[in-house]
Formats: structure tokens, C-alpha cells, sequence
């Protein structure tokens, strides 16, 4: 589905002026050894919050990682504000990455991990330690901003790596698995404050495998399954596609047979099996399913003794969504 | 830029134990030298003798390997690179700041060790010189396996094996078997230099190292494997690639 309708070109965008806070992969394919990562996957990105929504394995962090030129694409390009991104240090004054891994130095503080970050980011050291100042307050770690890191829990780690990613104040972030370690307060916050940033005209990746959290904050989404791009757009259009699927749900009743007979009749219903004393039903939707069960039950006198949906899991919803040649 | 990121890695460096543990290799000789002094045997003997088996040998290339390799290796394996590595610095300025660190090191442990022990059991000003020269020597080859071992450990994730195949089995066991190894052996520049450095200071007693290269062949040998040295880190951290997810 790499030609929906909302998924920009990578070719058109290139064709516009470029924008400081434009993110493009152009064909992008990478493999190690001979497991392909990243395959043929194209996508560009403009200012606002993107997720990029996938189960874990799927090529998230490899597609991150191309962005932060911390790894080269086997083939095709990946570009941020129209500069390729592979072997150019100059890219990090655009840039901030918040990486998945947890290492940080840990005799460090957070506050003297900042500052070293803002001189290496080439700030005077006044200017250094003002901004690092400034990073750390607005991902709420001032307190505690003087321990070294060694002593902080998952979450405190997360939000010093998001405050050293920060201090230059970059116009493109990504983020890997940014709300991993979270607890539900700070999770909350973490959305409040990327939507801030986002709104000050950023242009933000976050990567998740948690379909929710991409929901509550991402204006736009990118699905990657196995490598692939299995879906872009609006984030109601993706959920629509995940809904709308064909559903398989498995039935017993008192008659499954006759059942069987009166739902298939109706053209939401795709197909009727007996199998190992139940019967499995796939329909087009749920909505069809939760509106024919019911009344063919209560017209032919069956009772139901267990309605039980097959396939709910996101690999499911994910796989389905690169199935090919799945209609519309 | 190179101050920045040096002071990063010095105080890295102090934060190791395998530091401390360095220091403590460092003062053996210091108290071999004190069980060894006032033995009455010649003193320009005793002292490169002590310096060229305990520090030459062993404090000098064991210190460097743990430094160069601590330097920039274990932060690509660990992780902790990314944030050096995704700021605007060229990397052949990371390179040379994490050298000078790493050298620096290297050059104050195994020199100060070679220091204090050639003093203690030196008595007379020609022992003096042949101590003073083993420190130059000690020095310039601080520099030289600092930067060999860095390279390595940015080409390979198995640095430590390689560089300890390399000092004991390439410049100990092989250059003993077959002369013609001591070309390429940091050991045999460091002895040359010694040579030079021990000739101009205390010309009448000779070499007490033994034989070595000639000093013009090993300096530009020298000049050689840390320019090939540098050069090799600096490529391959500008084509750095983190690895796959896990």
C-alpha cells in the first residue's frame, strides 16, 4: 500500500522547497547478513508528531537509526532538511536522537551529561550549562539533576537521554521507544510535552510497538510490519483499516450447523466452517458480525454458548495490513 | 573541541577500577627495584634490565591496551558512543582527543613506573642517563601502542585478544625465532630510541639494551604505524555503524 492516497511521495516532497524540519526515506532497503530489516520503505515526514507503530522486530529502530545516521542504507536514500544523513556530523546540529538503549555514563550526573553534550554541540560553556539547565527543567529532572545516573531508575534515564537530546534545541527529533520505563504519570507528561514541542513547529518520530500510546499522541502514523511500510496516514484512517478488517470469530451453540446456514446468506459474511465441534466465522466486519449473530440466533431459536474473536492480537492486525492484494 | 571531549574521557578513565588496578600493575617494578638495589652489580645494568623486562615488556603494553581499547572501543560496544557520535564533532577530532587521553595515560603510568624504579636502584650519573633515555623511550612507545591498540579497537570488537596476540606472541615469542619481525615491532622502536637517547647521554658505556635498529629506520617506522594508526581509526569511526536491534 506503499500508493495510498495519504502517504506523500518521497519523490514529491523532494520537489518542494525544503523544509528545515523535513524527514525523507527514499526507497530505503537495509539488510545484515541476509536478514532484510528495512525493505524498500519510503516515507517523508513534515512538522508535527509522527509515530512509527510496529511490533517489536519490525525494523523501527533500524529505520531510526538510518535517520540518525548511526547506520547506512544498503540501498536507497534517507535525508533530513534535504542533507543526506549517512556519514555527515553536521546533520547533529538539526538532529536530536533519543536512543532505546539504556546506557548512559553513569558516574556522570545528569545535569554534567547535559552540559557535555551542549559543548560538544560547540556552546560556550556558560551558554552549556543555561541550556542544559533549561532541557532538564522541561523534562521535569531538575531535582534530581545533580546524582549521578548510575543511581536512576528506567524513567529518570529516559528523561536525561530526552534533556541530552534537547539542549541544542534541534528541529527534528526522534525517539525510540521514548515512553519504555515510563509510569503512567510520567507517560502522560512525556505526551504533553512532545505535543508542546510539536506544536513550537518541530518535526517529531517517536517509535512504539504499543498501538495506544502512538493514538494519543501521533497526528499521523507509519505502520512497518517485517520491514515494510504496511500503512501511512492520518491516525483514525489507520484504526479504521484495523477495525474494518475481516474478523474470524469461533462460535458454539446449540445448532451450529443451521446456524451456519442462516448467516451465510448474508453477503457480510465471507465464510462459515465446521471445525472440531465449533464453527468459525469470517466477516467482513465487526459491526456486520455483532448485528447477524444475534438475530439469526433468536429467528432459528439457537442458543449461543460462546462467542470468542480469533485473531485480536497487533501481529495479527499488522500482518493483515501487508497482506497482499487486500482490497479496500 | 578536543579539550571537551578529552576531559570527558579522562574523567571516564579515573571512574575505572581497571585503572586503579593499572596503577597497582605499574608499582611492581618499583618494588622489584627496591629489592634489587644496593646488590652491588653494575647499576646502568640492574636499572635496564628492571626497565626493559618489567615495564618495556609487560606494564607498558598492558597499560596501553587497557587504555586504548577502554578509550573509544568499550564505549562503541557499550553503547554509551551514540552520544559522542551524534554531535557535530569530526571524528577525526574524537580521535585524536580520545589518543591523547589514552597516550597519556599509557605515558604517565608505565613512565612514572619506569621512572621511579630506574631511580631507585641508578647510583651513578651514567645509570641516571640510561634511566632518563628508557623514560623517553617509554613515552614515545606509549604514544605508539596507544594509537595502535585504539585503531584496533575500533576495527574490531576483539581488540584485547588481538592486542595481547600481538605483544606476546608477534613481539615476544616470533621476534626472538625470526629477526626480520623486529620491523614491525613498537617493542624494537622503543629500544632504539632508548639506544639514541642513552648513546647521547652517556656515550662510554654503550648500549645496555643490546642490539637494536638503527634509529632512523625505527623512528620513521614509528612515524609510520601512528600515522597508519590514526588514520585507520579515523575511517572506520566516520563509517561507524551501530549494531542491529536486538
Amino acid at each position: 500500500m506503499s500508493d495510498g492516497p495519504a502517504l506523500d511521495s518521497a519523490a514529491a516532497s523532494v520537489s518542494r522547497a525544503v523544509d528545515p524540519a523535513s524527514i525523507v526515506l527514499d526507497h530505503v532497503s537495509r539488510w545484515f547478513g541476509n536478514v532484510v530489516a528495512v525493505n524498500d520503505v519510503s516515507f517523508s515526514v513534515g512538522p508535527g508528531v509522527t509515530g512509527l507503530l510496529g511490533p517489536n522486530g519490525a525494523g523501527k529502530t533500524t529505520i531510526l537509526n538510518i535517520l540518525a545516521g548511526l547506520l547506512r542504507p544498503s540501498t536507497g536514500g534517507s535525508s533530513v532538511a534535504g542533507r543526506g544523513t549517512w556519514r555527515d556530523p553536521e546533520l547533529y546540529r538539526l538532529l536530536g536522537l533519543v536512543p532505546e538503549r539504556e546506557a548512559v555514563p553513569g558516574y556522570l550526573s545528569a545535569e554534567e551529561f547535559v552540559v557535555l553534550r551542549g559543548r560538544l554541540q560547540g556552546l560556550p560553556p556558560p551558554r552549556a550549562v543555561e541550556a542544559a539547565r533549561r532541557a532538564l527543567a522541561t523534562v521535569e529532572l531538575s531535582d534530581v539533576a545533580r546524582r549521578p545516573m548510575a543511581t536512576y531508575s528506567k524513567g529518570m534515564r529516559q528523561r536525561a537521554k530526552l534533556a541530552a537530546a534537547l539542549v541544542h534545541d534541534p528541529p527534528v527529533l526522534l525517539l525510540d521507544e521514548p515512553f519504555n520505563g515510563l509510569d503512567p504519570r510520567q507517560r502522560l507528561h512525556m505526551i504533553d510535552l512532545l505535543r508542546r514541542m510539536a506544536a513550537e513547529g518541530r518535526t517529531i518520530l517517536f517509535s512504539s510497538h504499543i498501538l495506544e500510546e502512538v493514538e494519543r499522541l501521533a497526528e499521523r502514523i507509519l505502520v512497518i510490519y517485517s520491514g515494510r511500510l504496511a500503512a501511512a496516514g492520518d491516525y483514525r484512517e489507520i484504526r479504521r483499516l484495523m477495525t474494518d478488517r475481516p474478523h474470524t470469530v469461533i462460535v458454539r451453540s446449540s445448532d451450529d450447523r443451521r446456524l451456519a446456514g442462516s448467516l451465510i446468506v448474508d453477503p457480510a459474511i465471507l465464510g462459515t466452517e465446521l471445525v472440531d465441534g465449533h464453527l468459525r466465522v469470517r466477516a467482513a466486519d465487526y459491526g456486520a458480525l455483532a448485528r447477524l449473530l444475534p438475530r439469526a440466533a433468536r429467528s432459528d431459536a439457537i442458543s449461543l454458548h460462546e462467542v470468542r474473536p480469533t485473531d485480536e492480537s497487533l501481529e495479527s492486525v499488522f500482518a493483515y495490513l501487508v497482506e497482499p492484494g487486500r482490497s479496500r | 573541541m578536543i579539550g571537551v571531549i578529552s576531559a570527558a574521557a579522562t574523567r571516564a578513565l579515573l571512574g575505572r577500577r581497571r585503572t586503579l588496578l593499572l596503577v597497582l600493575f605499574a608499582a611492581v617494578p618499583v618494588l622489584v627495584a627496591l629489592l634489587a638495589r644496593d646488590r652491588g652489580a653494575n647499576a646502568s645494568e640492574t636499572a635496564a634490565a628492571l626497565i626493559d623486562v618489567l615495564v618495556i615488556r609487560a606494564v607498558l603494553p598492558i597499560t596501553a591496551l587497557v587504555l586504548g581499547t577502554a578509550a573509544l572501543g568499550s564505549e562503541l560496544e557499550d553503547g554509551t558512543a551514540v552520544f559522542l557520535l551524534t554531535s557535530p564533532v569530526p571524528r577525526s577530532s574524537i580521535v585524536a582527543a580520545k589518543l591523547l587521553v589514552a597516550a597519556g595515560g599509557t605515558a604517565l603510568i608505565a613512565g612514572g613506573s619506569a621512572l621511579a624504579a630506574g631511580l631507585i636502584v641508578a647510583t651513578d650519573s651514567a645509570s641516571v642517563g640510561v634511566v632518563l633515555a628508557a623514560v623517553v623511550g617509554v613515552v614515545a612507545g606509549a604514544v605508539l601502542y596507544a594509537a595502535l591498540f585504539l585503531a584496533a579497537s575500533v576495527v574490531t570488537n576483539r581488540a584485547l585478544i588481538v592486542g595481547l596476540l600481538y605483544t606476546l606472541v608477534w613481539e615476544g615469542a616470533l621476534a626472538s625465532l625470526f629477526a626480520g619481525t623486529r620491523l614491525l615491532s613498537i617493542r624494537q622502536y622503543i629500544l632504539a630510541i632508548v639506544d639514541a637517547v642513552s648513546g647521547l647521554l652517556s656515550r662510554p658505556y654503550g648500549n645496555p639494551f643490546g642490539e637494536t635498529l638503527e634509529t632512523s629506520t625505527a623512528v620513521v617506522l614509528g612515524a609510520v604505524v601512528l600515522a597508519i594508526s590514526v588514520a585507520v581509526a579515523i575511517a572506520r569511526l566516520r563509517a561507524w555503524e551501530i549494531g542491529p536491534a536486538d
